[in-house]
């Protein structure tokens, strides 16, 4: 059953979408959080491949010369060319979220947000530093020794 | 009978969604994840587009999960802090998500979801020229029989270019922000795996198969699915192997790096050379040795830099699962 003029994968990838960033901001665990980060990623890559497989999802691989013919049943080559790029550039994000991760883990011995949060507002509060500062200190600190 | 196998797979993933959202325990989060890349890659590839379905469950399935694997492996040490105490790492959280953060999350989301209900355009008509012209086209102009490599690595290589730069960007802040001055890497410290036997042979036999099927899924990227950044994650994925079941941590990544930047710079310089394609300067450009040659010559830069990219990526992990403190 069509809304909005969309099919139910292209429905079904935008509440994937909703259902992600809902995750997002309800998990405790940032190893949690990343994850939800790539589900959203997997999302709007659905998306755009339900979008260019409307016309027909035969792939657009011209494997015969007859295939020239059944260009009416193939899907968009487009939009999967660019989805490619975002999967690369996806793990791109996830690998410098994790370590970013790392280095809060390094400092703090925790993964749990709520410790993190109280963890750092007991060092920030009424010092006037601000967290980059912190992790600034820690880290020229090592480099000496 | 598509439309049957869309539908149980969308079920599927919603359900690995609900045991993700519902699950604490990180390592069944891990697996739960690689289920769920590898049933959305199913979707992908029911959809009629096997080049992203192939490289989703490479990169969802394996080599996300082997990051998380590795940071989660060095969170779950025993600590030692400056007054001498042992620390236990707090990795699991004692509680799911409250419920005024779930309340919060619905209000968060419910107004998003209401904006976009506001604003949804009803009736989005997909653009259809470009893709008659590629379809129609690619195998006069390009050659090759994949069109979607045809786009890649010949249409828009200049976005192929900047993925690739921003692969290198990836590889560069991971190995800033992975690098502090105490790390240092213990020898004879063996890897889990060489004490089960079954893993050990079987990822030995398997891992020269997968080089050999990254190789040929570079060099027959023009004419079926597959292409540069599907056999060079195969390719890293031989190494990771190699890893683990050799226990090899002494890589020679600095020659990698040397590797990655000359490769970057010849495909800049093959982008900038593609320009003179279809002038007359060129000659022979409409043969099918020639077009072949270009497809296969850019398909396999790309491979390289891509192989090298997630090595070091991988090796920086390595490094920092292997650091004792």
């Amino acid at each position: 059953m069509p809304m909005f003029g969309m099919a139910t994968i292209e429905l079904f990838a935008i509440a994937l979408f909703f259902v992600a960033i809902f995750g997002l901001v309800t998990s405790n665990n940032a190893i949690k959080s990343i994850v939800f980060m790539t589900i959203l990623n997997a999302s709007v890559i659905t998306f755009w491949i339900a979008i260019g497989a409307r016309e027909g999802t035969l792939p657009p691989i011209m494997e015969t010369p007859d295939h020239i013919y059944r260009i009416a049943e193939m899907s968009d080559p487009v939009p999967q060319a660019l989805m490619i790029t975002a999967i690369v550039i996806g793990f791109s994000v996830t690998a410098i979220n994790i370590i970013m991760m790392n280095t809060l883990f390094r400092r703090y011995k925790t993964s749990d947000w709520k410790s993190l949060y109280d963890m750092m507002r007991a060092e920030t509060v009424g010092s006037g530093k601000v967290l980059s500062d912190i992790v600034f200190e820690e880290e020229t600190k090592e480099g000496e020794n | 009978m598509m439309d049957y196998i869309l539908y149980a797979l969308m079920a599927l993933t919603a359900i690995g969604l609900l045991f993700i959202m519902l699950e604490r325990r990180v390592y069944r989060i891990i697996i739960y994840t690689a289920i769920f890349s590898l049933i959305i890659s199913g979707i992908y590839l029911v959809l009629g587009s096997p080049d992203v379905a192939m490289a989703e469950a490479a990169i969802g399935a394996y080599a996300i999960i082997f990051l998380i694997v590795v940071a989660e492996k060095y969170y779950k040490r025993d600590r030692i802090d400056a007054k001498g105490n042992k620390v236990a790492p707090v990795t699991i959280p004692k509680k799911g998500a409250s419920l005024p953060q779930i309340l919060l999350g619905f209000v968060f989301v419910g107004g998003l979801a209401a904006l976009f209900l506001h604003f949804v355009p009803t009736g989005i008509e997909a653009n259809l020229d470009l893709r008659t012209d590629y379809l129609l086209l690619s195998g006069e102009q390009v050659g090759g029989q994949n069109v979607i490599g045809a786009i890649l690595m010949a249409y828009r290589l200049y976005d192929t270019l900047f993925e690739a730069l921003l692969l290198v960007i990836a590889v560069m802040a991971v190995s800033h922000l992975s690098w502090l001055g105490k790390d240092y890497v213990t020898d004879g410290r063996k890897s889990d795996i060489q004490k089960d036997k079954v893993a050990f042979y079987s990822i030995r036999i398997i891992s020269p198969l997968i080089l050999m099927f990254g190789i040929y899924l570079i060099a027959n990227g023009h004419i079926s699915a597959g292409g540069g950044f599907q056999g060079g994650l195969a390719v890293a994925c031989f190494f990771i192997c190699r890893y683990m079941i050799h226990n090899i941590y002494d890589m020679p990544v600095k020659k990698v790096l040397k590797m990655e930047e000359i490769v970057f710079m010849a495909l800049v310089v093959v982008a900038v050379l593609t320009i003179f394609i279809g002038s007359e300067w060129v000659p022979y450009q409409h043969t099918v040795l020639f077009q072949n040659f270009q497809l296969i010559a850019a398909n396999s830069l790309v491979g390289i830099k891509v192989a090298c990219g997630f090595f070091i990526l991988f090796y920086r992990y390595i490094t920092i699962e292997r650091t004792e403190k």
